[in-house]
């Protein structure tokens, strides 16, 4: 199974150019489309109304949109769940009201993002590509950035709740119980719960960043010949690079004949950033901009080629 | 009767033994302990500093932590509200009076 993930500026055509690949590779292969976007248009690209579940376009091309907002309330109801269940006596208060606010807090879309990532690739298995149209570079790079924070971050707290169960043996072993009344604190590593939420996790990410960070996964960045798109494209393929990340392709987009010398430029550009790279280039299409979708499909350039399953 | 009165002394004389094990004990713990509470103290405000304008890891990571941390928080407040005789609470724990 082959990953995409479709990246780049706003606007720059990415919902476009990873449906018309998806469209292409459906001949010869099974895809799925995943659109992460909050402002879906993945729909509308393919003249259907999709309601946030898997729905069959063809016999071997599904599309889904992702429901950002719902996936923040399902994990917080989760969560919730949990937490009503080991502090009892918080079942008298109406917890809703309170979490309700934390859907707000920073980081639980991105958390949301990539979680949806996740279950996607642990349950979508019998495809043979997963396209996944992303959302504009900032929200892109600090979801594809989560993993490695999270794992730095549960490295340390990990290492901190070691101390505290060394510090609890100790006690325990100098001390033992003095009345029936008191009780144990967990001090074994298997008994408690913090440090084994914490390792579950850690397996989780670390499962999830040798997914994307392997040989299977490719990042895809779509770019148009002007000098502002190129300018955060450099920007994306630092952060890329510092992620350890596979950046596979880049695909100038939207050229057309009378600013060909800009789109060399830009190109030649771009391929000083990302050496090696190969690079693709889609004309701009007058039928596009008329809304007419048929003419998706009619994208004369085989988009995929250097990243075809081999 | 005299054996009765016997037994008795010696289950006295154990009782104080027991008991001064356990203040022995607890005495020799006393510091370990207060570390502990401060590491954990520490734990807890590394991952729900936000409260306190602390940089702290992604949020979700400290949602789904909260659910196991009900002894984490009450030191936490426990220390909150203790913190203007941080001294005090330092020699107490310490053994100077």
């Amino acid at each position: 199974m082959k990953i995409l993930f479709f990246t780049g500026k706003g606007g720059v055509g990415k919902s476009t150019i990873s449906a018309a690949s998806a469209w292409q590779l459906y001949r010869k292969y099974r895809v799925l489309i995943v659109s992460l976007d909050p402002a879906h248009n993945l729909g509308d690209v393919f003249g259907v109304v999709l309601n946030h579940k898997k729905q069959r376009f063809t016999d071997s091309l599904y599309l889904k949109e992702v429901n950002l907002q719902k996936l923040c309330r399902e994990y917080l109801q989760r969560e919730i769940s949990v937490l009503t269940h080991s502090y009892r006596y918080l079942q008298t208060i109406n917890l809703d009201t309170y979490f309700s606010v934390l859907k707000y807090s920073p980081g639980i879309e991105e958390y949301a993002l990539l979680t949806s990532i996740e279950e996607t690739l642990r349950s979508e298995r019998d495809f043979d590509y997963i396209v996944f149209d992303t959302p504009p570079t900032g929200l892109t790079l600090r979801f594809l950035a989560l993993p490695w924070i999270t794992i730095t971050w549960i490295d340390r707290l990990i290492k901190i709740r070691r101390d505290i169960l060394e510090k609890r043996h100790t006690i325990y072993r100098i001390r033992g119980i003095l009345d029936d009344t008191e009780t144990i604190l967990s001090y074994d590593e298997n008994d408690d719960d913090i440090l084994k939420r914490l390792k579950t996790l850690k397996g989780n990410y670390q499962a999830l960043s040798s997914v994307i960070q392997g040989k299977d996964c490719g990042i895809v960045l779509v770019y148009n010949p002007d000098t502002l798109s190129l300018k955060e494209s450099k920007r994306l393929v630092d952060g890329l690079r510092e992620l350890k990340l596979p950046l596979r392709l880049l695909i100038n987009n939207k050229i057309q004949k009378k600013y060909q010398t800009m789109a060399d430029h830009v190109d030649s550009v771009m391929q000083s950033f990302a050496p090696a790279v190969p690079i693709q280039r889609v004309a701009f299409s007058e039928g596009l901009l008329d809304g007419q979708n048929s003419s998706l499909y009619n994208i004369e350039e085989t988009i995929l080629s250097p990243f075809e399953m081999k | 009767m005299e054996r009765d009165m016997i037994l008795s002394m010696v289950q006295w004389v154990r009782r104080i033994f027991a008991d001064f094990d356990a203040a022995h004990r607890e005495k020799a713990t006393a510091l370990t302990v207060m570390e502990m509470e401060e590491l954990e103290n520490i734990f807890a405000l590394l991952l729900l500093g936000s409260f306190a304008g602390i940089p702290s890891p992604p949020t979700f990571l400290a949602v789904e932590l909260l659910p196991y941390m009900e002894r984490e928080l009450q030191i936490l407040s426990k220390r909150a509200k203790d913190s203007n005789d941080m001294l005090a609470e330092m020699f107490g724990t310490i053994g100077i009076e």
